[in-house]
């Protein structure tokens, strides 16, 4: 049986760009992934970039795919993969369609939802705002006709104008119920302070406008000032100081009820409200999936700025575990050019570890941690704040942990 | 608040109100509410619902959430048949 020079779990930008970089390189590279179409989250995405040209993730995602194939990249789709093991050359993977062997392994699994639960979320037409944007862009069925969104982050308003250019009227995006231990959003003062800090680098009119009442103002004077009935982006009013309580509906969702609250979260009596929908979005952001490092020993850490647990890893994409790489939102959650770029370092660290000619490798590596970097920095979806910061103290910390001293396993 | 009424386990069927009634009760871990609640312990292995029980614990002891992954990972981490398991499609020699 075949050993591979590298396995990729995850078909999605970083870990296309990682089989691209390394089969450039000339390792023997396959890819994994379960869903049945090549491209990850790519797939879903469509917003307009601030030069004015728009973004097409299936088009991105057609591009890496031939690209990869034209380089001799082994791709498999409709194949999940359920257990790793080490081995004396590298890893057994284990998948539904049996056992890979191969020298590297790379994570590149990308994100998941978190929703945020409320009373009536397992009404049927109620899905996470993602799953709205996979009907709507990657299998071309429209949810619905009205719909309702809850939670104002930096994705749901890109979503709600994809669902808007489906044709899906958007009656209003609302924000989760807070002073709740089930929302990290919270009071409309925190949840204007994270949209004006994610906008502040978005140029785009869709996202520039959710911080342009307040540019420069403090969030809680933005809040005072917000208008109760909303801001309208693009026809959809975003309604930072209504809430949903609950959504209605017995067999199908009917709609949602709402009250006004105060920007300290505070419910202002007698305002409650229903809203109706044909269906219902959560939006409760994104964390990293990072279920295939959890079943080895790497090392993990909990950083909120990158959504959540995380395998701890160098700015190179290693990991503690010998032989495991990862790239990609597996490492924190941004957006599709960051993980594009972090797959060709990856891709190229693991190939310069296999052919062990460090010389013409490292500049190249270097190059590409240059492009992160700008990526990061340019990035038009924030899904956080401070992400760079957080992430130099990853790096800093695996230098520490793993780098400095042999034995190579500290104990902590 | 509709605690009682807030399912966050889809799986198991396991309330808000449980699982805050039982962190504050044994002032306890996400490891610890899902062996006294089951939340996490459905189908999905907790795919749906872990991030949420971390936040509620976190919350609700007034704690961060540890590095350490309190809901463990078990293979295998996608439902997978017998014969799957068994090694039935093995291509090895
Ligand atoms: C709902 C949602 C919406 C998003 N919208 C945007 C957006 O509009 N713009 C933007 O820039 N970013 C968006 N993002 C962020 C997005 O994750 C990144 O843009 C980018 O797609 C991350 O790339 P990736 O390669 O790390 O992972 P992904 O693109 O998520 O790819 C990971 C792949 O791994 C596969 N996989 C996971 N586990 C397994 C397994 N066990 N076995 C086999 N295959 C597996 C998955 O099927 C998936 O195809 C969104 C993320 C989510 C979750
Ligand atoms: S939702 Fe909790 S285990 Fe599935």
């Amino acid at each position: 049986m075949k050993v591979w020079n590298l396995l990729i779990v995850g078909a999605g930008p970083a870990g296309l760009n990682a089989a691209i970089a390394a089969a450039g390189e000339g390792l023997k590279v396959k890819i994994i992934d379960e869903f049945n179409r090549i491209g990850g989250r790519l797939l879903g995405q469509l917003h307009q970039e601030p030069n004015g040209e728009w973004w097409n993730g299936i088009d991105v995602a057609n591009r890496l795919h031939e690209k990869a194939i034209t380089l001799g990249v082994k791709i498999e789709s409709g194949v999940s993969v359920y257990d790793l093991e080490q081995s004396e050359f590298g890893w057994k993977v284990y998948t539904s369609e049996g056992m890979e062997k191969t020298e590297k392994l790379l994570l590149a699994t990308g994100a998941t939802e978190v929703p945020t639960p409320i009373p009536g979320w397992t009404i049927p037409g109620v899905m996470s705002i993602g799953a709205a944007q996979v009907m709507g862009n990657v299998h071309r069925v429209k949810p619905g006709n009205t719909c309702v969104i809850i939670g104002a982050n930096v994705l749901s308003i890109a979503i709600a104008n994809e669902l808007r250019l489906c044709g899906v009227e958007v009656k209003e995006i609302v924000i989760s119920q807070p002073n709740s231990s089930l929302t990290h959003s919270g009071t409309p003062e925190k949840v204007m302070e994270s949209l004006l800090q994610l906008t502040h680098l978005a140029p785009s009119v869709l996202l520039r406008q959710a911080g342009r009442v307040a540019k420069y103002i403090h969030p809680s004077l933005a809040v005072k000032f917000y208008p109760k009935n909303g801001m309208n982006i693009l026809d959809i009013p975003i309604k930072i100081k209504t809430a949903a309580t609950e959504i209605i509906g017995d067999k199908k969702v009917k709609g949602v009820k709402t009250v006004n609250i105060r920007s300290n979260g505070e419910i202002i009596p007698n305002t409650e409200r229903i809203t109706e929908a044909d269906f219902v979005c959560i939006a409760g952001g994104l964390a990293p999936l990072p279920e295939l490092a959890a079943l080895t020993s790497c090392e993990f850490k909990f950083v909120h700025e990158l959504g959540g647990h995380i395998p701890l890893h160098s700015e190179r994409m290693e990991t503690n575990e010998p032989n495991l790489f990862v790239a990609g939102n597996i490492t924190g959650v941004e957006s599709a050019k960051v993980a594009m770029a972090q797959g060709t370092v990856a891709g190229l660290t693991i190939a310069s570890e296999i052919k062990g000619n460090k010389k013409h490798s490292d500049s190249a590596i270097e190059e590409a941690l240059l492009t992160v970097r700008k990526e990061r920095e340019e990035a038009l979806i924030q899904f956080q704040p401070n992400i760079a910061r957080a992430r130099e103290l990853i790096y800093q910390q695996f230098e520490l942990d793993w780098k400095a001293e042999s034995p190579k396993r500290s104990i902590s | 608040m509709a605690g009682e009424k807030t399912i966050v386990c889809r799986c198991e069927e396991v309330t808000l109100e449980t699982i805050v009634d039982t962190i504050e009760q044994y002032s306890c871990s996400s490891r610890e509410v899902k062996l006294r609640t089951r939340a996490g312990m459905g189908y999905c292995g907790g795919r749906t619902c872990r991030n949420v029980i971390d936040r509620i614990v976190a919350a609700t002891n007034g704690e961060p959430i540890k590095d350490e992954l309190q809901l463990s990972y078990r293979s295998p981490i996608r439902p997978a048949t017998f014969e799957v398991l068994g090694g039935g499609h093995e291509n090895e020699s």
